[in-house]
């Protein structure tokens, strides 16, 4: 990129696949775990749409800003695995070599 | 007339002379055909046999259990992905849904605005639980 006197760049947005969701699972499960269990407790006690739309904005929201945070710190390892997912539909054991570069370069602790 | 040219002998005077010329045995006749049994009694006994062949099918069933094990594992891993989804997934359906049922009942209510007496948005169970809706219309974004 050349232009780089005040041009503002593009927010990213993630795009919420099924390969990019089920690549970054185990991070949605460690820094989502509370605002998840919110919701789903409160689907089971009532499953109307209506009533659980403010925790359903929390874990929207949460997902969210994991995804941004990941294409932050490790944008290349995070798309290779998103890609061999996407590649192989969404099997873990082929594509173990990517899993292991992305959780190398993006832990659960960080 | 080809039977005198193969068999025809010097110092013949009939056909009646000719010697015979017959397919037989080889001189000696011949050799003795077996036809006796021959099973010998040599290799591994059935004990032998029941041992080797009960390891063998402990080996592959060992190998069958250590396969489902590694196959548990899979399966494990993939629930456990799709759990750490599935809130996100529902979340964002229902946020869809409820946008698609306000628009359901704005066009409900411009079709039944001259109808006296017209609920809109009633629900047509007498439960006050939550029930998806009957008729299916609340998929208008697939049109």
């Amino acid at each position: 990129m050349s232009s780089e006197e005040g041009a503002a760049v593009a927010p990213y947005i993630p795009v919420t696949t099924s390969s990019v969701l089920m690549s970054a699972n185990k991070h949605f499960a460690h820094f989502c775990r509370a605002q998840n269990k919110a919701f789903l407790d409160c689907k089971r006690a009532d499953p109307n749409p209506e009533k659980c739309l403010h925790k359903g904005l929390d874990v929207t929201s949460c997902t969210l800003s994991v995804l941004k945070e990941l294409h932050e710190k490790c944008p290349k390892e995070m798309d290779a695995y998103a890609k061999c997912m996407d590649y192989y539909g969404n099997e873990f054991k082929l594509c173990r070599k990517q899993q292991q570069e992305f959780e190398n370069a993006c832990p659960l602790k960080a | 007339m080809t039977e005198l040219l193969i068999r025809r002998r010097k110092g013949m005077t009939s056909v009646k002379e000719m010697p015979v010329l017959q397919d037989g045995p080889p001189p000696g006749g011949f050799p003795a055909v077996r036809y006796a049994r021959r099973i010998p009694n040599s290799g591994p006994g059935g004990v032998a046999i029941f041992l080797v062949a009960s390891a063998v099918v402990s080996y592959g069933l060992y190998q069958v259990g250590q396969g489902n094990g590694k196959r548990r594992a899979y399966k494990q891993e993939k629930f456990e992905a799709r759990k750490a989804i599935l809130p996100f997934i529902q979340a964002e359906e229902d946020a869809r849904f409820v946008r698609e049922k306000q628009k359901y009942l704005e066009e409900e209510a411009r079709i039944m605005a001259n109808v006296p007496g017209w609920k809109v948005g009633e629900s047509v169970y007498h439960t006050k639980k939550w029930r998806p809706p009957a008729a299916r219309r609340i998929y208008a974004d697939y049109q």
